[in-house]
């Protein structure tokens, strides 16, 4: 009886002790600080001195994200107790001075009861480290930092998760980690199920360009959710010049795809589940997202012209995970409204598209049929020409590259309006096709990319 | 009578040697020029070769230069137009050194202060360029934003823009030349006036609808305002 007791008393303690991991908290940055590299700044480095190395490190980005990621921090927490009890773990949160109570939830955040996700006891302690990041405002520049103690910590995998996540589960952990600690892989890209109008620069223009330019299928190459080994994520240091560019902001996740696969790192991805985020992204303007993202495909078009122009066609990318069907929640989308921006755009922006899209293209463009817009179509094969002929155009003219790219939004509405026109009573299998046959068209026209790149 | 003889001698003296001091002057003068013109069509080819070899005329094609010239009827070359202009100012300095070298009084008094006064046209000049390229910058940064926007007006505000600068820089070039100083000021400051006070009439009269449902959906809460328009709810990442 006394036994008994006592082992409950025991199991008691143990459970307390789990509630409360250790969280280390960097205060802002003093002035003369922020030039420093974020490791380099005292109370970071003291933190890392007391830590000295770990095996993994989770890294979640942040801004004014207070309503979503303590819920993302307690999946992590359970995540690494459930399925990596016995290595040393590091959660980072980097952010970008949040103004809502982002530092606070992400400080609280604890998973509070283990038992009822039958997670045993950990072996080793979880530590918390929360720091704002330095440099140009972005989720980059915060990805920056996280790299910057997983170098210094000399982990051997790391995984980044965005804060304003509402479907991650601790498997998102095992999925993103295994591959590298069990299986060898470099980077862990995501495969998430999502509406079928969403992720739309993804599906139009990503996709299609990285598969046919590296041969890789890598179906998420922005998705914001990656695993990846320590020595990868030292490699993304190596060029301290690309956080001054739109890399330190949306630009830095198809930046490490693209890094990891043209440098021949061994490339998977894990199944994830649906993705489903908080309503918004935290840049509220789609041209500037556009440019960022968009800008650093391109630039890195030029970085491997070397790799891309000896590869044809493309080969699936290996996958891990259970695969399964979910329902989403349907979502508002007016195409209407894109249509009629696109012929705004046709209307005034003729002399910069002049600058990129060869005569045929712009009478083409001008022979779309706005209405009814049922109907409205621009077609895969003369948006794979858009997109490498405005790809060719930031290569060579000296028109300014931010109007170039800024000038593409109406063509992209104009091709998002056609795809969901196309998608609209198809199931998730028929839009796959339809995606399919896009990212054929853009292998089939990359000769043209390559005779032309250097005009 | 022998005084007399020396006077009248003297003053032929005086008289040939103010005439050959003015023939001389006159034949500096001349070389002066032919040098001037020979070295003015030197330059203008090798600047013309130049201005070639940098792709001057494409790079002025692409940042409108050209279409402004076509659009005032100057349909040459931009390369050929500052190779002459290089030529021309050549000649021209060389002419003004010319006219020193007739030691004409009058003429350098006036050319002591054209020397003073030709800082002024260079600064001038350069507000001009540098006040067009930036409209161009300013005027097509409007436009790409208001289409992106969705409104239906940007061209007409994307020209505003564009015009705006071009007053601005009109006004500035022109008080730096001296030019009606005062009154370029009050011109720019009343157009500059009317134009906003134009624009808050016509807002607040034409547009006052839109105002009000703008400050509605601002202030009050979505029940107690207008029907909003949906945003769309698409995540392009």
């Amino acid at each position: 009886m006394e036994a008994k007791t006592a082992a409950k008393k025991k199991a008691k303690t143990t459970k307390k002790k789990q509630v409360a991991p250790p969280v280390i908290t960097a205060p802002p940055p003093a002035s003369e600080e922020c030039a420093k590299s974020a490791v380099l700044r005292k109370e970071v480095h003291e933190s890392l001195e007391e830590i000295k190395k770990a095996d993994i490190l989770v890294g979640i980005p942040s801004y004014n994200n207070g309503s979503t990621i303590g819920h993302v921090a307690r999946a992590v927490q359970a995540g690494l107790a459930k399925y990596f009890p016995d290595m040393r773990s590091v959660l980072v949160n980097s952010d970008g001075g949040s103004t809502d109570n982002t530092v606070c939830a992400f400080q609280d955040a604890v998973v509070e009861d283990f038992n009822s996700l039958f997670i045993p006891h950990r072996v080793s302690p979880l530590m918390k480290i929360n720091t704002p990041y330095h440099g140009i405002p972005g989720k980059g520049s915060a990805f920056r930092t996280i790299f910057e103690i997983a170098k210094e910590l000399d982990v051997k995998a790391c995984v980044v998760v965005d804060s304003d996540l509402r479907s991650i589960t601790p498997e998102w952990i095992d999925l993103l980690l295994s591959p590298i600690l069990k299986e060898g892989f470099d980077f862990v890209a995501p495969y998430y199920l999502r509406h079928k109008f969403d992720g739309t620069i993804t599906n139009s223009i990503v996709y299609p360009v990285t598969r046919a330019l590296y041969g890789k299928q890598i179906r998420q190459p922005i998705g914001g959710d990656f695993g990846f080994t320590g020595e990868l994520a030292k490699f993304y240091l190596k060029d301290e010049s690309v956080w001054e560019s739109d890399i330190a902001r949306f630009g830095v996740d198809i930046w490490m795809t693209t890094t990891a696969v043209a440098n021949g790192f061994k490339v998977c991805q894990s199944f994830l589940g649906a993705k489903i985020h908080a309503a918004k992204e935290p840049s509220s303007d789609l041209s500037d997202m556009l440019r960022e993202v968009v800008g650093v495909l391109f630039d890195l078009m030029a970085k491997y012209e070397d790799k891309w122009s000896e590869v044809e066609g493309s080969e699936p990318t290996e996958m891990y995970g259970f695969r399964y069907e979910v329902g989403l929640e349907p979502i508002h989308v007016d195409i209407e409204r894109m249509i009629d921006k696109f012929v705004l755009g046709r209307e005034e922006l003729g002399s910069i598209w002049q600058a990129a899209l060869p005569a045929e293209l712009i009478w083409y463009l001008h022979s779309l049929e706005p209405s009814p817009w049922q109907e409205f179509r621009l077609p895969a094969d003369m948006w794979a020409d858009i997109i490498y002929n405005f790809a060719i155009a930031y290569h060579n003219t000296d028109v300014n590259k931010t109007h170039l790219l800024k000038s593409l939004t109406p063509l992209y509405l104009a091709r998002v309006a056609s795809f969901i026109n196309e998608a609209l009573n198809a199931n998730a299998d028929e839009v796959e096709k339809i995606l399919e046959d896009a990212c054929l068209k853009f292998e089939e026209k990359k000769a043209y990319l390559a005779e032309n790149w250097d005009r | 009578m022998d005084g007399l003889m020396d006077k009248t001698i003297e003053a032929f003296n005086r008289f040939f040697e103010s005439v050959l001091q003015y023939l001389t002057n006159i034949l500096s003068f001349i070389l002066i020029i032919a040098v001037g013109l020979v070295l003015g069509h030197l330059l203008k080819v090798l600047s013309n070769k130049f201005f070639k070899l940098i792709k001057v005329d494409a790079h002025s094609e692409r940042s409108e230069v050209t279409e402004m010239l076509n659009r005032g009827g100057i349909t040459e070359p931009i390369s050929s137009l500052l190779s002459k202009a290089v030529g021309w100012i050549t000649v021209f300095v060389f002419f003004i050194i010319a006219l020193g070298a007739l030691e004409v009084p009058k003429v350098e008094t006036l050319l002591g202060e054209f020397f003073v006064y030709v800082p002024n046209i260079l600064v001038a000049i350069v507000v001009v360029f540098l006040g067009y390229m930036l409209s161009n910058f300013v005027g097509r940064t409007v436009l790409i934003a208001c289409v992106n926007a969705g409104m239906k007006s940007s061209g007409l505000i994307s020209k505003l823009a564009r015009a705006g600068v071009l007053i601005l820089t009109a006004s500035m070039a022109l008080e730096q030349l001296g030019i009606g100083r005062e009154t370029t000021v009050m011109a720019f400051t009343i157009i500059f006036g009317g134009v906003v006070l134009t624009l808050s009439l016509a807002f607040g009269l034409g547009g006052k609808d839109i105002a009000r449902e703008y400050l509605e959906s601002k202030c009050k809460r979505p029940e107690e305002g207008v029907k909003e328009q949906k945003e769309d709810e698409i995540s392009h990442l």
